[in-house]
């Protein structure tokens, strides 16, 4: 979602957008620009990738690299029924789909058709500040680190790893 | 963020289309408008919408028709004053110009 400075709006007039987009507005959009082999920037809203990426961080998105996604990776999918843009980690692939789940997020891995990947994050910036933990070579151990914090008994030793992911 | 250019003014008589520097969508009734720059559509800089007399405007941009024949059929559709509609028309197309969201295709 997001919000852009108001200019006028008079009668056939251009005016900037001044109201949020839903998730769904947001997934064609995204879906239209990536299609050109376009970056395409926003921002992001939510929890559900926290604490790598957090609410109201603006994200850039690029089309798919031509060697594929990776286990790790940040994907941009459209979700098949909703329309919905989800940006979530990649932490599985076969030939037909990618597998994605949010790094903080409790719902099971979701399987997407892989022609619903419409991008990558390449870039996260916070405060005005770029922010590459989560993006750079230690992406391919989160989705395991992720999975680890849904097991009740490793709570403990989690307490202890946290302070060190924390960016 | 896209540069206003200097004030361009746009005949009555010459086409203009939707430039392809641009993604236009309908999205839950409102036309949202991207320009895309140095490579990017970049939502945290520049998002765009018309209101209802915008949005037909823009439908007609489409290089065929000049901005006097587009005004003549708005002003035949709505049932308004043409001299209104032709301003509203011409400064549309004015404000699109300078913002490089729209392009002259012909000459009037």
């Amino acid at each position: 979602m997001r919000s852009a400075k108001a200019e006028s709006t008079a009668r056939g007039r251009v005016g900037a957008a001044e109201f949020p987009l839903s998730s769904r507005a947001l997934g064609a959009l995204a879906r239209d620009v990536l299609a050109k082999g376009l970056r395409f920037r926003f921002k992001a809203l939510g929890y559900s990738m926290h604490p790598f990426i957090r609410n109201g961080d603006i994200l850039t998105v690029s089309p798919p690299p031509a060697r594929g996604l990776a286990i790790g990776d940040v994907a941009a999918v459209v979700q098949p029924e909703s329309g919905k843009l989800v940006i979530h980690r990649v932490t599985g692939l076969t030939s037909a789909s990618v597998i994605v789940r949010g790094d903080n997020a409790p719902a099971p891995e979701e399987s997407m058709p892989r022609s619903h990947v419409v991008g990558r994050v390449i870039r996260i910036e916070r405060n005005g500040r770029r922010v590459s933990f989560g993006l750079g070579p230690e992406r391919a151990l989160i989705p395991g680190l992720a999975g680890l914090k849904r097991k009740p008994w490793l709570r403990p030793l989690l307490k202890i790893v946290r302070p060190v992911l924390k960016p | 963020m896209v540069k206003k250019k200097d004030t361009i003014q746009p005949e009555e008589t010459g086409c203009y289309a939707v430039s392809p520097d641009v993604i236009s969508r309908e999205i839950e009734g409102e036309l949202i408008i991207i320009p895309l720059v140095s490579g990017m559509g970049n939502l945290e800089d520049e998002l765009y919408t018309l209101n209802e007399s915008g949005k037909a405007i823009w439908k007609m941009l489409d290089g065929t028709r000049n901005l006097k024949t587009i005004a003549e059929e708005l002003a035949a559709e709505c049932d308004a004053p043409s001299g209104e509609i032709e301003d509203d028309v011409l400064g549309l197309a004015r404000e699109l110009l300078e913002r490089g969201m729209c392009v002259e295709v012909r000459k009037g």
